[in-house]
């Protein structure tokens, strides 16, 4: 009996060796298919040209220039690209960060008089959308196409966040406003001295939503700007990638043998990749934490 | 939506009969008293109000022959414009183009439910059974980051490796095969619409999934190990039901946005000639409005789409309610 026993815990610790060696496997793959891309893509902006344009370059550079990437830097509109990026992310998510909060702390106290009508409000704007062309009409109307003030508007507020912010505030213990509350403090003393403090995780992970967002934004930027000097590093980098070609003629006109359509598209590629890349390892934990916090769609 | 476990509130609430009049008192004494709440709602209800409320306006557009030179401004146009009924809608739905719009918004979003939903819930599964701190920190990383790369820098990534003479072309000619051209050939570039969308977000959903096994009661397992179950009877009678929750709302939100994601993704990667297979309704809208100027058979195009897009959202959050008490709002 005991040896049958024996035997079962055996098989058991059998099964769970084999299957964490498994385990092992397919997520070391899966881990290298994604970075092994983005390896690919930094390694072609540095190799020599002869070796990008043999395709001999794989996941590590083969000779080593930097002049496809000072050609990006300096010959096409990047910095421009950059700062236009800078400026709509960094005024976008201040901007959206406070109406968030703000709109968020009245709705989450249910004393508030007024609080479901306006909750409704928000749901409606999450669940019917007017479409592209009333908001294009919208935008033109107020005379701010082409302005970084549109690159901003279609993320002021994105009700799903101001929810996910609201219903942390719900979950705070309400005791400690309580006696601020006696000793006299008001609404807002309430709010910028106990809730905000309390409440740095979901901030700080709506925040780098919001970030994120507005420098991944491509399509409402398209939309919304014409001129070449208003165009932000997604649609800068794009109009790289089609105009590649292009580029790739200057090469016959007398430029160096390094700067050609693929070593430019992955200089481009690798300047707009470097920001997020850096940064990542000082916010991830603040993203997988705002999954535990409660959101499921970003 | 919430993903931690915390239940929604279920206080017993008992109805009383408060009469409008002393609703209104009860508004006036509080808002006397807490008027800088009121003061706080007004930059996000400015913004509510300009984006997303007045573009509703602008949808009258779909129900009138829109001349935008009749009016001072657009939205003027609008009132303006002389109204056509159903026209622009019978003109919608009698395009054989439309059709083909909405089959493909449908194949393009149903491919990818269908290849990418089971992975992260796999993924995140066999990342539970690892036990080595670094390197369960380390994929989970590695796999999360492509998140965050804008679907712009993502075709230039990819681009790159399956573009003509990119690096998987290389190595197909090396091995005698004829060149693919990825991204303007019909028959592999939805292939290569589902392969991205996976590449940027199994990461995320294995995150997402990974949350709710940690929520999974370990003396289960405990318990199932005594009785003797092995790796895959744990898995089976242990994790899946603890998942199970977790992965009925990711798939009735998935199916409830079916006609809302991939706008981006496909506006970035397609050209004209994919049209056939990549066209999604939104990118036509896109392209009648922006492109045709052809703003009244845009706008019904996307009130068509936010109609049934609306319809599916609710549903998806009825059905989540009612089966798993969990709302998106």
């Amino acid at each position: 009996m005991s040896k049958e026993k024996q035997k079962a815990k055996e098989s058991v610790l059998a099964s769970e060796k084999f299957f964490r060696g498994i385990a092992y496997v397919f997520m070391t793959i899966l881990s290298l298919m994604a970075i092994l891309p983005c390896l690919h893509v930094i390694s072609k902006a540095v190799s020599t040209g002869e070796n990008v344009i043999s395709g001999n370059v794989l996941f590590w550079p083969r000779g080593f220039q930097l002049e496809a990437i000072s050609y990006v830097l300096k010959e096409t509109e990047f910095f421009n690209a950059l700062k236009n990026s800078l400026i709509v992310t960094i005024c976008g998510t201040a901007i959206a960060v406070f109406t968030t909060i703000t709109t968020a702390y009245p709705l989450s106290k249910s004393s508030f008089k007024g609080h479901k009508v306006i909750t409704m409000f928000y749901v409606i704007s999450m669940v019917f959308y007017g479409g592209m062309v009333p908001a294009y009409m919208v935008v033109r109307t107020l005379g701010i196409l082409d302005t970084y003030a549109a690159c901003i508007l279609p993320f002021a507020i994105v009700p799903f966040n101001m929810f996910v912010m609201k219903s942390y505030f719900e979950g705070l213990p309400e005791s400690i406003e309580e006696s601020a509350r006696m000793d006299g403090a008001g609404d807002i003393k309430i709010l910028t001295a106990i809730v905000v403090p309390m409440s740095k995780p979901v901030i700080a992970t709506i925040t780098l939503l919001y970030a994120i967002t507005y420098w991944n934004n491509y399509f409402h930027v398209t939309m919304y700007t014409k001129s070449a000097s208003m165009r932000t590093l997604q649609v800068y980098l794009y109009n790289v990638i089609y105009n590649s070609q292009t580029f790739a003629e200057n090469t016959l006109n007398g430029l160096t043998i390094n700067i050609n359509s693929e070593g430019i598209l992955a200089a481009a590629v690798t300047m707009s990749l470097v920001p997020i890349v850096a940064l990542y390892p000082f916010v991830s934990r603040y993203f997988i934490q705002g999954i535990t916090i409660g959101s499921v769609k970003g | 939506m919430k993903s931690d476990g915390r239940k929604p509130h279920t206080s017993v609430y008992v109805p009383e009969k408060i009469s409008t009049k002393k609703k209104i008192h009860d508004f006036f004494v509080y808002f006397r008293q807490h008027p800088t709440m009121y003061l706080m709602l007004v930059p996000g209800l400015f913004f509510l109000f300009v984006y997303k409320f007045m573009p509703l306006y602008g949808i009258l557009t779909a129900f009138k022959k829109y001349n935008i030179f009749l009016g001072k401004n657009p939205l003027d146009a609008v009132a303006k414009s002389p109204w056509v009924g159903m026209a622009n809608f019978n003109r919608l739905f009698n395009s054989p183009y439309f059709w083909k719009v909405l089959a493909n918004t449908l194949i393009i979003n149903g491919l990818k439910i269908a290849w990418l939903f089971p992975l992260p819930i796999i993924c995140a599964i066999l990342l539970n059974e690892i036990r080595r701190k670094t390197f369960k920190k380390f994929a989970q990383t590695a796999i999360y980051i492509p998140y965050f790369f804008s679907w712009v820098v993502i075709f230039g990534i990819f681009y790159s490796l399956f573009g003509s003479y990119g690096v998987v072309n290389s190595a197909v000619k090396a091995l005698g095969g004829e060149r693919i051209s990825f991204f303007t050939d019909t028959h592999v570039f939805r292939s290569v619409l589902v392969f991205t969308e996976g590449w940027k977000e199994i990461g995320y959903n294995t995150v997402i999934y990974l949350a709710a096994i940690t929520g999974i009661d370990l003396t289960l397992y405990e318990a199932a190990r005594v009785d003797g179950a092995n790796i895959w009877q744990q898995i089976w009678h242990v994790t899946l039901p603890g998942l199970l929750p977790t992965i009925i709302l990711m798939l009735i939100l998935k199916v409830g946005y079916i006609l809302d994601t991939g706008f981006e993704q496909v506006l970035v990667f397609y050209n004209p000639a994919v049209y056939e297979v990549a066209d999604i309704i939104q990118t036509y809208v896109y392209r009648l409005g922006m492109g045709q100027m052809d703003f009244s058979l845009s706008t019904a195009l996307g009130l068509f789409n936010s109609v049934i897009a609306f319809i599916l959202i609710v549903g998806a959050n009825t059905i989540s309610r009612k089966t798993l008490s969990r709302s998106i709002w």
